[in-house]
């Protein structure tokens, strides 16, 4: 079985697939196009960004997207198209973009660069994610000499460029007929199933199986972990998995639903939560990383579950069994532990939408503004009712073992005023809750107080005062 | 060419090239990514297999044993290199520990084998294999513990450990006002952007090499002090190197495995350090304790200044020597600086940008402002009432060649509008922002170094400049293309220069911020002998030529360069050599760093809103390559202050963060906009570029510009980098 994708318009085909080598080795070292490069190996730097494009459902239209070449495995190019700075010169013409870089300064060492290239050029023919602000869109690309505002002007310099997608789209039709369905290497196995139907099956009889969405996790386990990794199921493929529905009552959303992609649907939730959204990771992290992977790993510390768990969202899981619907919270058991069965995964999460009065509050604090895991990551909904706290959900990344409720600080608040004195019971018996760690990120002492902090926050910002925690208009010159 | 005299007028006073914002000539191939690295070279070494390193799993000890038998039997494996097969080998003088580790192992992550593999996977993968058993023994890793052990260093790089004028303890003792503090700073990792690489190929008993390194010919010598070999057998090339920041002064692991394996697997050899072995495998910042004593009278005039740092490193290594702007910056007539280094079983400390000043301005510029606010005086005026013309440690027999820190002080502050800042701290808000400014003096040595180059013009009047000086991102390329177009009156498009090889011309090599000035210092010479040729092959005098427009000029005549340079053209070679006005003048690099920053009064977190800096340098030989340089150091300087920290596991031994994820630079999120103001000075004894170095004064005393601005914003002195948000809520006044 062989992987096919599209570059430069041709099919490349790779036919004895280590399912664990990534996209930025086979560039470098199988194709030596070694333009795209190779900073860290684990999503970090962003040097590595490469535009993958893929067809909408229902195949008409085709989106590009920003992602990390390092820590994508080859499996996920199938049917997919490819473009890599060396894409953007023609004839050694450089592309206008390049052109805008190379004048503004925007490449010192160089080792950045091609990356920088492909985050904005991405921008300019409108890619997942084009919408957002240059800043935004280079967020995930790390550079250590020229101070980024050469960077990041070059790419405020550069309008829409046009470019004609449909040779590509008619030769990702083409692929679409023969999709790879896995396969085996050095007796390691691999599956890309394309029905929900026949992944619940390999699930059922591979329970073993490690399911791999976005890669943004696991992708790290082997450049970096060094692991090895017996059966693979890819469910990047999986028919429906993708689909976002939004209606009065909330926003469900399939288990490989993107970030990026759920960024705009979330800020329609609550601008907090857009907000949070836009600093989890870079774009291609984003890109790449799924909303189930962000819940399924069960990381304590990752973004996604604390404002989803205020917020009241609930999560499914499926097996051929049948189907599991739980409060989002019940899935997190312990720390690397999660209620999911052998053979189910996670298939999608269904967020109720806020009532407009509700009081919603959503902080992530970290060490560096952006591309950073959280220190503490806070989400507080609470409903008021003629100056009652009738409803608090409150819920913490960072302060424990895993994601998880503020029960004490929530039962000191519901039933009481809204008022400052509330506030402050509330503060005290969040101190209850949680007996957080030192790490790197913040030590226990400032975890606790930071806690207490953005319960007050909340207060202020519900007194009208201007609680800008990152909208500090930064203009680089 | 020897430069023993101030500069008079010469060619690069004309300054239609030098002096101007010129692109990178490098640019296009950067934007297209077609500019090769070193681990890229497929084009020379088409069948290069690929290293993958192991590293020590312990700090200190031994190896017991070691079993390569598995990781040779795996799929692909050509050769496993260890210290037992790898042949006698020798040291660097340079490298603290050796590159290829055991049975003695000295460091974590200490390199002790290669695996070499027909693909990068295959490599990885059997270098799990390796079995390595360890005798582990106790090793020292807390700076703080080990301090009151250390002991006066040797004199290292020409740099005396202590220094002193005057009487000191007196002359505290008795003053009106006094500061008294200890600052520490961490281990620093220098975190470019592309990991050290080599690409390694014999030809009988002949070794090329490709790699990404600052100082070629130390890289040649140094290599064959390690593999015993005649230096004459060596060829080193790094024409493009991703970013070096002194991680890449030295030979590392990289090269030396790279041509170990390729001779035991018989083929070309690459090998990259992986990124999370970065920290541990190669060299850091090491982190300092620094007490800072400075008495002054009720005006904060300085009259006692006492600078102590102590540091660590392995056996044999050196100081951070942080106190060393301290002999300089400020005058007062009782002195004292000394420097202490305790022996740390950590990976090896060494050079990262602007080595001492960087993290001595972290203290010592804080310490100032803690000076300015206990006299009521402003921290500007503070600064310029202690400017002094001269080496304060010598007398006004050694003045300084150009001293402009006044200047870049009085200028940076108009611009920034320091006026507005509110001397108390904690006054000013912006919704829950606590807003505060700070100032820094930067202040950074010049050193300037023998450098050579070879200039040639062809038939058709291109010129082609050859050195082996590099270019890490600084810009020499185009500097170096600019000063040989304004010596021989052609456009840049006429220059060719071709960097980073070992066959050119010996240079300075890019480091200590000596790269820029000497580097095209030698070009200089290189074109003045050219000029000597090519005006005689003319027919003119050598010393009425004047080169414009492509062509030759004197007595009313006009000749084209390229037919003066005949069909078969003209090349010279020459090196600049420097006499001793760097003993007669002290000289340095000035500047003053301007920082804004809101402080979140709920979180602790920190956010730099503007940054100005002024900075006097001597000939701005390129501005747009000098403020690139300035802008990314200021960057880095923010990252010292805010969130740069190697976090030591004390118990194990090594760097805990090895990684991008955890040893965090500034995002582009981090740094605001950056305003920079160069300030007129040309500096006719450093060379006859009158230039001086810019590379480096951008990150010192940036740090300190934030930390003083954090203060300002909300009250916090942290004393102890780098001032995390947690550290700062810790003293927030409550909300
Ligand atoms: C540079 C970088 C920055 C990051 N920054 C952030 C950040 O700021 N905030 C944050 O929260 N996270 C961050 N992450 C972590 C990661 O990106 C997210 O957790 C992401 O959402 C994971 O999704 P994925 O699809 O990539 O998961 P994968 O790596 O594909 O999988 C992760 C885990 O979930 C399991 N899994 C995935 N999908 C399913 C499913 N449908 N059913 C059952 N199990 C499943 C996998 O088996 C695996 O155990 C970052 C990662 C990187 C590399
Ligand atoms: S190489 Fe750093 S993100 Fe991929
Ligand atoms: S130009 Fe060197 S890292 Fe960006």
């Amino acid at each position: 079985m062989s992987v096919r994708f599209l570059l430069d318009g041709e099919i490349v085909e790779i036919t004895d697939v280590d399912p664990t080598s990534t996209i930025l080795n086979y560039l470098r070292y199988r194709l030596r196009r070694t333009g795209t490069k190779e900073g860290c190996a684990e999503g970090d730097c962003g040097a590595c960004t490469v535009l993958l494009g893929e067809l909408d459902e229902g195949a008409e239209t085709m989106r590009w997207r920003s992602v990390n070449a390092c820590i994508l495995f080859l499996p996920m190019l199938d049917g997919k198209a490819l473009l890599t700075v060396e894409s953007l010169a023609v004839d050694g013409k450089l592309n206008p973009l390049q052109a805008c870089m190379a004048e503004n300064g925007s490449s010192q060492c160089g080792f950045c660069t091609p990356g920088f290239v492909m985050s904005l050029y991405g921008r300019t023919i409108g890619a997942s994610g084009h919408d957002l602000p240059v800043a935004d869109v280079v967020a995930g690309n790390l550079c250590r000499c020229t101070g980024y505002g050469p960077i990041l002007a070059a790419g405020d310099g550069i309008g829409k460029l046009s470019r004609d997608d449909q040779p590509t789209m008619v030769a990702l039709r083409e692929m679409a007929e023969t999709a790879c369905a896995g396969g085996v290497f050095e007796d390691r196995r691999w599956f890309a199933p394309r029905t929900p139907e026949a992944l619940a099956g390999l699930l059922a009889a591979h329970p073993d199986a490690r399911i791999i969405a976005g890669a943004t996790d696991v992708g790290l386990w082997v450049t970096k972990g060094l692991k090895t990794i017996e059966t693979m199921v890819f469910i990047g493929n999986v028919a429906g998995m993708k689909a976002i529905v939004e209606d009065e009552a909330g926003v469900t959303l399939g288990a490989g639903v993107p970030y990026a992609d759920a960024h705009a649907a979330f800020s329609r939730l609550h601008p907090d939560l857009g907000e949070l959204v836009r600093r989890i990771g870079g774009l291609q992290v984003r890109n790449a990383g799924t909303i189930g992977g962000n819940i399924a790993n069960g990381s304590p510390i990752g973004d996604g579950p604390p404002a989803l768990i205020a917020l009241g969202a609930e999560l499914t899981l499926c097996s051929t069994a049948g189907r599991r619907t739980m409060p989002l919270e019940n899935f997190f058991l312990d720390y690397g532990r999660q209620d999911r069965q052998p053979g189910e995964y996670v298939e999608s999460l269904w967020i109720p939408r806020p009532a407009p009065q509700d009081i919603i509050h959503i902080s992530k604090l970290s060490r560096r503004f952006d591309s950073d895991i959280s220190a503490v990551c806070g989400a507080f909904a609470l409903t008021v009712e003629n100056g009652l706290i009738v409803r608090a959900r409150i819920a913490f990344g960072g302060m424990a073992a895993t994601p998880c409720r503020a029960s004490g600080c929530e039962a000191a608040l519901v039933g009481k005023p809204f008022a400052a004195e509330t506030i402050a019971s509330g503060t005290i018996a969040l101190a209850g809750d949680f007996s957080p760690i030192t790490d790197v990120r913040g030590t226990a002492t400032y975890r606790a107080e930071v806690a207490a902090n953005l319960l007050w926050r909340l207060w202020y910002r519900a007194q009208g005062e201007d609680i800008s925690v990152l909208a500090l208009e930064s203009s680089h010159g | 060419m020897k430069f023993d005299q101030p500069a008079t007028l010469n060619p690069i006073d004309r300054g239609r090239v030098i002096g101007i914002a010129h692109d990178r000539i490098d640019g296009p191939a950067k934007v297209t990514g077609t500019a090769p690295y070193a681990y890229e070279r497929h084009d020379v070494a088409p069948n290069a297999a690929y290293g993958w390193i192991v590293g020590s799993a312990i700090a200190k000890g031994s190896i017991s044993a070691i079993d390569t038998r598995a990781a040779e039997a795996a799929p692909g494996v050509f050769a496993v290199v260890t210290h037992e097969n790898a042949g006698p080998l020798g040291k660097g003088e340079m490298n603290t520990a050796h590159l290829l580790g055991g049975p003695r192992i000295e460091h974590f992550d200490q390199a002790l084998a290669l695996v070499v593999a027909g693909t990068l996977e295959q490599a990885r993968d059997a270098a799990r294999l390796v079995r390595i058993d360890y005798a582990r023994e106790e090793g020292q890793f807390e700076l703080a513990a080990e301090k009151d052990k250390a002991v006066k260093p040797p004199v290292s790089w020409g740099t005396q450990p202590d220094s002193a004028a005057g009487d000191f303890d007196a002359g505290f003792a008795s003053a009106a006002v006094k500061i008294d503090r200890t600052y520490t700073t961490p281990d620093h990792s220098h975190a470019m952007m592309e990991p050290h690489a080599s690409t390694a190929a014999w030809l009988g008993g002949r070794l090329t090499l490709w790699t990404s390194n600052q100082m070629i010919a130390w890289a040649v010598k140094e290599l064959a002090l390690t593999l015993k070999m005649k230096p004459e057998d060596i060829h080193v090339m790094s024409p493009y190197i991703g970013g070096g920041f002194g991680s890449k002064l030295f030979l590392r692991a990289d090269a030396v495995l790279a041509a170990l394996g390729a001779r035991a697997a018989g083929r070309p050899v690459k090998v990259a350090i992986a990124r999370p072995q970065i920290p541990n495998n190669t060299t850091h910042r090491p982190a300092t304790i620094q007490r800072i004593r400075i008495g002054a009278d009720k005006n904060g005039v300085i009259d006692a200044i006492g600078h102590e740092v102590w540091s660590g490193d392995l056996p044999g290594g050196g100081i951070e020597s942080a106190a060393m702007q301290t002999r300089l910056l400020y005058g007062g007539k009782n002195r004292m600086t000394a420097h202490r280094l305790a022996v740390l079983d950590l990976p090896e400390g060494n050079a990262m940008r602007a080595p001492g000043e960087a993290v001595g301005l972290l203290a010592l510029e804080v310490a100032m402002d803690e000076l300015a606010e206990k006299c009521g005086v402003d921290p500007v005026e503070l600064r310029i009432r202690n400017d002094v013309q001269y080496d304060p440690e010598v007398g006004p027999k050694r003045p300084f060649s150009s001293r402009k820190l006044i200047e870049c002080l009085r200028q940076g502050a108009d611009r920034f509008g320091w006026s507005k800042r509110n001397p108390k701290p904690g006054q000013v808000r912006d919704g829950h922002w606590l807003v505060g400014m700070g100032v820094a003096a930067a202040f950074r040595n010049n050193i300037a170094s023998k450098s050579g180059a070879r200039v040639s013009v062809d038939g058709k009047g291109q010129v082609t400049v050859e050195t082996d000086m590099t270019d890490i991102g600084t810009g020499s390329y185009t500097i170096i293309a600019q000063t040989a177009a304004e010596m021989l009156g052609v456009a840049m498009e006429a220059v060719t220069v071709r960097l980073g090889d070992s066959k050119y011309p010996v240079s300075a090599g890019s480091g200590g911020q000596w790269g820029g000035n000497s580097s095209t210092a030698g070009v200089y010479a290189a074109c003045m002998v050219l000029r000597g040729i090519l005006a005689q092959k003319a027919g003119f005098n050598a010393e009425d030529a004047e080169f414009e427009d492509g062509m030759i000029k004197a007595a009313g005549k006009a000749i084209p360069l390229k037919q003066a340079a005949g069909r078969d053209g003209a090349s010279a070679e020459d090196k600049i050599e420097f006499g001793d006005l760097s003993k007669r003048y002290a000289q340095a690099t000035f500047g003053a760093h301007f920082c804004e920053v809101g402080v979140d009064m709920h979180t602790g977190e920190t956010r730099v809103r503007r940054m100005g800096g002024a900075f006097a340098a001597g000939r701005i030989l390129n501005p747009k390559a000098a403020r690139s340089q300035v802008i990314g150091a200021m960057a880095m300087g923010v990252g010292a202050a805010l969130m740069e920290e190697l976090t030591v596991d004390t118990r194990f031994g090594y760097f805990v963060n090895h990684d991008m994820a955890e040893y965090q630079v500034p995002v582009h999120a981090d740094i605001p906009e950056q305003d920079v103001l160069f300030v007129d000075e040309l500096d006719d004894k450093s060379s006859p570029m009158k230039a001086k170095g810019v590379g480096e004064l951008g990150i010192c005393g940036a740090g300190a510009a934030v930390a003083n601005a954090i203060y300002n914003a909300c009250g916090v002195r942290i004393r102890d980098y780098p001032l995390t948000l947690d550290k700062v809520i810790r003293s927030l006044p409550a909300a």
